[in-house]
């Protein structure tokens, strides 16, 4: 445990990482705004063109861009899991991590919420999709899992959004105090005129208990909704009722391997060693490895079940995963997102944050091609073998997708500059 | 001239129809006020239905072109004409696409040194022909013309043309010009003529093969015949030939022939009919010693037939009524090809005239058609500096010429060439002055296709720029030339032909119905003993051919290659490959396996003195050492002539194969040709066992029937009766302004077809087709997804796409399990004129929209408007979609169940109904008939 | 509260408003109906104080989809003797002569997607103002109603006519 000098030494510490930016920090600024604005250049032109930039095409008519929503959507999770959850249930290890998870949440929530757009054939008449008074006459489809997803999502991020600005409020009066000037002033303003009397205290615990807990059932809900955009179809391999605990075992999978990305170059940069030790990234490894185990039998329940089924159009979607065109990219899934995070059962790879962090990065691109396969495979093997056809990425999906890291990022190591990193108060209780 | 001064000129009508200026239209800014009412009856905003006869291929099927804005928009077959009854091929939809091509030559071009094209006054392009022709008479050189198949009051025309100016008439020029047949029926029955086969009447076809499918002669009317033939149970169709086409493919029984072995197969027939106590007596005694002898080995062997195949053919034809063989098509085209046509003539001679199996009164108009050999005079003439002027109208020798002749050289020679055409091609590009020919759709006429039935042609369109009729530019350059000519323009001299030939009352019913029928008396046919005689003792079979052999086939797509140009018809796949663009040649399964090719591959084949290297597409049931080069992926289609008939070689022999190493990306639209066991369609019904018919029960569900009003749409699609032409798929694409999108998309699989031919390979080589197009489910599993209502099933049972409401998220696409819906990928736009071949009834969609089949909803439409005018409900048989309407063996029927009177109704309740993928509770309103 | 703070406020309250009106005035003119035409036919003339019906004009209103215009012939049959002297029918009579049709410029149109037809509706018994408004009072002929689905749907929920989407989206 700290002394109590040390508060002022933790506050010194966190606010030391939004001291004036270095020039390499300034540098990954502009490489990943320049990715973005890429990304949104080729997005301006597939609307001046057409959706024919994309490779996509019949039967295949949801390929990168579905992949690239889920994936964000799914990392969202991982972050509200370790913020809310977690707290619910009282985990120490928390605390270095969940403003950081948080700030992913958000951002990743942001970045996932451009795909439905970007997939629209008509992004202009995207205001379709809600369901607001109009003079046509006209609701949207309510049955539809696309309009699921809109609520689903827009409900995650603005509870997300409120969840991470009540847990900021304390932070903000700590950095307002001890920044002058018109910036500082901001602080003040954003900390809500929070001053840290116990009254205040009291009905800040009452309001983050209530969010955490109004937060975790969303952590399972929304993933499941984000499932059935597939389960609830026909299609052969979508079709299937393990597709919500699946998907968000995986995206807890995929969160907490971006975490692992996040925080591991974070607490060197930053040199925050003291306040993120081993044990607590060690902790999310091991929800890494529970995950991955889940995802690992879900893999098997799948390919078991289409061949216990004994439907011909089960068994042959199957077999095409596993044995067909794109068979490589399906091992290379089964082996980063199953078989590799089975090391962690070694209690000395747990710790080695090097290997750790090359891990996170094989389970996201595992994750990513897993969510792939299951669009694309699916879309491009089902009933009638006339319409069978592949799918090929092209230029302007990946860099678009590109674009989406390349947002992520900007938004993220804009975050470090401008918001605590790590919950001040949280470590200053500890 | 107009139409109502035309017609009041010939006496007939007053006050009746005329073309009226342009019209007002939907989706325009403005509204015009016309100078004078309209069209009497045009109502503006409606339809208008005219006759008229499509000129994409000589069989002159009868056409009723629909009017919209003054423009045609679409064609449809006409229900009552003796040719079609209502059946339009694919390349006659696509005409449509010849009326509004980009590239129509627009006015006379006359080649400058360089060898570009200068645009010319009619006035300047007349001069100079009518000075060449001097010229040449001067110098002792001889004027020709030569033209494609020509009938009816034109050709009348140009024979007065040719004797005023003292121009040689040439022999016409079609690249299938049936020649060997003619000569055998003018030498073995005096009658040089094609007749029709009465295919409708016979209890057994035997083809040898010919084409009936695709390219023979009349192929709609064949191809209805032939597919009710096949339909029958009691009736049996027998196709041989050494390749895979689609005749083959549809026929009862396929069997696979040596090439080259034709002669050897019939004569056995001949052999084995003659010894039997039905035919010998009819067979002449004279002739009866002279058949060289044969046996049931040596013919197997040569065939490549089993011994049983010989011996169910000889069996089958002894117990048919009324047997008939039809010869012709690639079968007379190799060295064989003249016995084969004399064998065939007298095969048909004894067992189908007695039941008068083959009609001469009806013979196709073929009797000006020449042969190669003729083209080789002509060239032979060229090459001694004999010709002067020479005039080459509507076809195309330069292309199917063998190569060997030279004729584009020799045709330098001349002192001038002058062309008469709609579209440039590779004659043309030879040509010195070419002049632009109207459309058939836009200038008046008649044609004859075949004896007593005379087609109407009407101009519904104003002609582009400065083409003209033949008949006018015929009569303009007489006029130029002597001074004076025999009527003013060409709708004068129609109108003195006209009313010289026909009564008062005939020329009503030709106006009205667009068609006439003046039956021909039957001329009596007797064989020519001595010649006969004479033709057996110098009957001199050759060995088949050498294999590995590619059999150089027509196309339904092309015919001998003149739709080429007609963007549409690339579009629509090849039934058999479902290869779109592009060339490739058909391999078997053994040689691709041999060689090691996929499909795309490019194989080289050669012989001594010809080559060609194309993709290979592998065909199953092709047989092991045969190739099939289709006539469009070759440059030059002829290999030869032969000089016995003067029919073009469709046969190379004794290839050697060698792959190239290179891959071609070949736009082949079906993802596989197997169907993988999911019973898309069925095996046939066993029509003994009752026990056998699957009835599902009523589907437990959770959701109320829907409940159906006063309609409910339902096809109906008998897979038996369908061949897989494709004519139905045109025929949407037009009525449904469906884009045309090129090579680039089919390649990354982005047709937009909303109907579609998917053919099923079995194991042993069968295909079935199945087409297939949106099934207006009644459970449909894309509406449930749609997020903004854009899919919905209305109250009379149609899936509907509302086109505007569509955001484009393509789910729909997705969960549809027949894969029936199509994205707009691209704006898709049709570069002028071919933006007015637009049906203004449907919308044209922008980009991010999806779209699909809607049942013809607008035809829907008008049928309930009429109806409702006359306070009734659509009668059965009063709507029918684009695609029904143009199937030339009636395999589509539409209508409402509801109406249990209905043709509707009863298909659906056959035994033989079935749905594709009912097992997933989609209850599709498409029932199919299972083929037996 | 810093001094400037009321200063920029108020700067930038009247300053928006200021913005607002100058934008209102740039889209003026994609907003307002043009509503000139080649002929400044007066229908107050006509189908006011002649009391012409419109289908004496407007011919194939019952027949089909289109209302029609009518040919210039059919005023030239009245205007050949009347009002010769005023400058419009001088215009319109100068049509006839070069054998020119005029080209009104259109007040009333659904997109090219919906499926209209004047016949049902005036069989209906629908009168033409309903969806025209008092056309008999109006010089220059102007839209009066919106002609939106909305409005469209409205009127056939009241009228029990179809509201299926297919009756109208082509």
């Amino acid at each position: 445990m700290q002394n109590t000098s040390s508060t002022e030494q933790i506050e010194q510490d966190v606010l030391a990482a939004m001291s004036r930016p270095s020039r390499c920090y300034l540098a990954c600024i502009f490489l990943a705004g320049l990715v973005f604005l890429g990304g949104m250049a080729l997005w301006s032109r597939q609307i001046a063109l057409g959706m024919g930039v994309a490779g996509i095409s019949h039967p295949v008519g949801w390929g990168v861009y579905i992949t690239d929503f889920v994936f964000w959507v799914g990392i969202a999770h991982s972050g509200t899991l370790i913020s809310a959850v977690l707290y619910i249930f009282r985990a120490r290890f928390r605390t270095s991590f969940n403003r950081a998870a948080e700030a992913m949440t958000i951002f990743a929530l942001m970045v996932a919420g451009l795909f439905p757009l970007i997939h629209l054939g008509r992004v202009w008449l995207a205001y379709f999709l809600f369901p607001y008074p109009n003079q046509r006459q006209l609701w949207v489809n309510f049955r539809s899992p696309l309009v699921w997803d809109v609520f689903a999502v827009s409900t995650y991020m603005l509870v997300s959004l409120v969840f991470f600005f009540v847990g900021l409020v304390p932070d903000l009066a700590i950095v307002a105090r001890r920044r002058p000037g018109f910036i500082g002033k901001i602080y003040r303003l954003a900390s809500l005129g929070w001053v840290g009397n116990s009254q205040q205290w009291r009905h800040y615990t009452k309001l983050y208990f209530f969010l955490a807990a109004f937060a975790t059932p969303l952590v399972a809900s929304v993933h499941s909704i984000v499932s059935w955009d597939f389960a609830v179809s026909i299609v052969p391999g979508w079709h299937t009722t393990i597709f919500a605990p699946y998907f968000v075992a995986g995206a807890i999978l995929s969160g907490t391997a971006m975490v692992i990305t996040l925080v591991i170059p974070m607490r060197r940069l930053l040199r925050l060693e003291t306040y993120i030790p081993i044990s607590h990234i060690e902790s999310i490894a091991k929800i890494l490895l529970l995950t991955s185990l889940i995802v690992g039998f879900a893999y098997v329940v799948e390919q078991g079940l289409a061949f216990y089924s004994g439907n011909l159009y089960e068994m042959e979607q199957f077999r095409f995963r596993a044995l067909g065109d794109y068979r490589l990219l399906f091992w290379i899934m089964v082996s980063c997102n199953a078989i590799l995070p089975l090391t962690l059962f070694v209690g000395r790879l747990r710790r080695n944050l090097a290997y750790l962090f090359i891990l996170s990065l094989l389970v996201n691109v595992g994750m990513w091609l897993e969510r792939f396969v299951i669009v694309v495979t699916s879309l491009a093997r089902d009933f009638d073998p006339y319409a069978w056809g592949n799918y090929t990425p092209s230029f302007t999906e990946i860099g678009i997708t590109a674009g989406s890291f390349g947002l992520f990022f900007l938004l993220f190591l804009l975050f470090i500059k401008i918001l605590p990193v790590l919950s001040i108060t949280e470590l200053k209780e500890r | 001239m107009d139409r109502r001064q035309f017609l009041q000129m010939l006496g007939l009508v007053s006050g009746a129809a005329a073309l009226s200026s342009c019209g007002s239209e939907k989706g325009q800014k403005e509204l015009v006020s016309l100078l004078v009412p309209a069209e009497d009856g045009i109502v503006p905003g409606t339809e208008s239905w005219q006759p008229s006869t499509c000129c994409e291929c000589p069989a002159h099927c009868g056409l009723l072109t629909r009017i919209r804005e003054n423009r045609p928009v679409k064609l449809e077959g006409n229900p009552q004409h003796p040719v079609n009854r209502g059946g339009l091929c694919l390349r006659g939809q696509a005409s449509l696409w010849r009326l509004y091509h980009p590239q129509r030559l627009q006015t006379p071009l006359k080649r400058q040194a360089d060898g570009r094209l200068q645009a010319i006054t009619w006035a300047q392009a007349l001069t100079e022909i009518t000075e060449a022709l001097q010229l040449s008479r001067q110098q002792g050189r001889k004027n020709t013309w030569l033209a494609g198949r020509t009938s009816g009051t034109l050709s009348t025309l140009i024979e007065e043309f040719c004797d005023s100016l003292d121009i040689e008439r040439l022999a016409e020029f079609e690249p299938f010009s049936h020649a060997a047949l003619r000569q055998s029926y003018g030498l073995l029955l005096d009658q040089a003529d094609l007749p029709r086969y009465r295919v409708e009447q016979a209890d057994l076809l035997i083809t040898v093969g010919a084409d009936l499918l695709e390219t023979f002669i009349s192929p709609v009317d064949y191809t209805a015949q032939a597919s009710t033939l096949a339909a029958d149970q009691k009736r049996h169709w027998m196709h041989l030939e050494p390749h895979y086409s689609l005749t083959g493919a549809n026929a009862d029984d396929r069997l696979v022939l040596t090439p080259g072995s034709e002669g050897t197969l019939l004569l056995w027939l001949l052999q084995s009919l003659t010894s039997q106590s039905r035919y010998r007596s009819r067979w002449p005694q004279a002739l009866q010693d002279l058949l060289p002898s044969t046996n049931l080995a040596a013919t197997a062997n040569a065939t490549g037939l089993k011994p049983q195949q010989l011996q169910e053919l000889v069996s089958r034809l002894m117990q048919a009524k009324k047997p008939l063989l039809i010869v012709g098509g690639i079968a007379t085209g190799h060295r064989n090809g003249q016995p084969v046509a004399l064998l065939g003539a007298l095969l048909q001679w004894l067992i189908a005239l007695p039941w008068a199996g083959l009609d001469f009164s009806a013979a196709e108009n073929y009797s000006r058609v020449g042969s190669l050999r003729d083209l080789k005079d002509l060239n032979q003439q060229l090459a001694e500096d004999r010709i002067g002027v020479l005039f080459v109208s509507r076809c195309n020798p330069v292309r199917h010429s063998p190569t060997e002749l030279g004729l584009k050289a020799a045709l330098a020679k001349a002192t001038l060439r002058v062309g008469l055409a709609d579209l440039a091609d590779d004659t043309t590009d030879q040509m010195d002055l070419i002049l632009p020919l109207a459309h058939g759709l836009e200038t008046w006429g008649d044609t004859e296709p075949r004896r007593g039935v005379i087609g109407l042609l009407q101009p519904l369109a104003t002609p582009r720029q400065q083409a003209l009729s033949e008949g006018d530019l015929l009569l303009k350059l007489l006029k130029q030339a002597t001074g004076k000519s025999p009527a003013a323009d060409w709708e004068a001299y129609l109108q003195q032909t006209w009313q010289k030939r026909f009564s008062r009352a005939q020329l009503g019913q030709l106006m009205k119905d667009g068609y006439l029928i003046e039956p021909q008396p039957q001329p009596s046919i007797r064989l020519n003993q001595a010649r006969a005689a004479k033709a057996l003792r110098n009957l001199q079979l050759q060995a088949p051919l050498a294999q590995p052999t590619a059999v150089i086939a027509p196309s339904i797509r092309s015919f001998d290659g003149r739709s080429r140009s007609l963007e549409l018809l690339s579009e629509i796949p090849d039934p058999l490959t479902t290869i779109s663009y592009g060339s490739w040649m058909a391999v078997s399964q053994q040689t691709a396996d041999r060689l090691r090719l996929r499909d795309g591959n490019e194989l080289q084949i050669k012989t001594a003195d010809w080559q060609s290297s194309q993709p290979v597409r592998i065909q199953p049931g092709l047989a092991t050492e045969i190739l099939t080069l289709p006539m469009d992926s070759l440059p030059a289609p002829v290999t030869g002539i032969d000089p016995l008939t003067g029919e073009a070689l469709r046969y190379v022999e004794g290839l050697q194969l060698k792959p190239t190493g290179k891959l071609h990306r070949l736009p082949i639209l079906a993802g596989s040709p197997s169907q993988h066991g999911r019973g898309l369609i069925p095996k046939p019904v066993q029509r003994k066992k009752k026990g056998d018919q699957q009835h599902h029960g009523p589907r437990a569900s959770f959701y109320p029937e829907p409940e159906y009003e006063n309609y409910r749409w339902t096809m109906a699609i008998d897979l038996q009766r369908c061949v897989g032409c494709s004519a139905c798929v045109a025929s949407c694409y037009i009525e449904n302004n469906v884009p045309v999108v090129g090579a680039s998309d089919h390649l990354a699989g982005r047709e937009m077809s909303w109907l579609r031919i998917e053919p099923f390979y079995d194991e042993h080589g069968q295909v079935d087709f199945l087409p297939m197009l949106c099934q207006h489910c009644s459970y449909a599993p894309c509406e449930a997804v749609c997020p903004v209502y854009a899919a919905y099933h209305n109250p009379e049972g149609l899936n509907v796409q509302v086109y505007n409401r569509c955001v484009g998220t393509r789910y729909c696409s997705n969960n549809c399990p027949y894969k029936v819906r199509r994205f707009n990928w691209w704006q898709h736009k049709r570069t002028a004129p071919l933006d007015q071949l637009r049906n203004p009834d449907v919308p044209v969609r922008s980009k991010g929209m999806m779209e699909k089949c809607t049942f013809c909803l607008q035809r829907i439409r008008i049928a309930k408007d009429r109806a409702k005018d006359d306070k009734r409900l659509v009668q059965d048989g009063e709507v029918t979609t684009a695609c029904a309407q143009s199937c030339p063996t009636g395999a589509i029927v539409f209508g409402n169940l509801l109406d249990k009177e209905s043709q509707i109704y009863r298909l659906t309740h056959s035994q033989r109904a079935y749905r594709v993928l009912a097992e997933l509770g989609t209850e599709p309103s498409v029932h199919y008939l299972r083929p037996e | 509260m810093p001094k400037w703070l009321p200063h920029s406020l108020l700067y930038a309250y009247f300053g928006g408003f200021i913005l607002l009106i100058a934008a209102l005035a740039w889209f003026r003119p994609v907003t307002h109906q043009d509503n000139s035409q080649p002929i400044a036919f007066p229908h107050t003339v006509h189908a006011g104080q002649l009391g012409l019906a419109c289908n004496f004009c407007h011919e194939s209103v019952t027949q089909g989809p289109q209302a029609g215009m009518p040919t210039v012939d059919k005023c030239v049959s009245c205007h050949q003797a009347i009002a010769t002297e005023r400058p419009e029918i001088q215009k319109l009579l100068s049509y006839h002569e070069k054998g020119e049709p005029i080209r009104w410029r259109r007040i009333h149109q659904v997109p090219d997607f919906i499926y209209f037809t004047h016949k049902r509706h005036v069989r209906s018994g629908l009168d033409c103002s309903a969806c025209h408004g008092a056309i008999e009072e109006m010089k220059e002929v102007r839209r009066v109603r919106s002609l939106q689905m909305g409005w469209c749907l409205s009127c056939h929920r009241s009228r029990g006519a179809s509201f299926d989407c297919a009756t109208c989206h082509k």
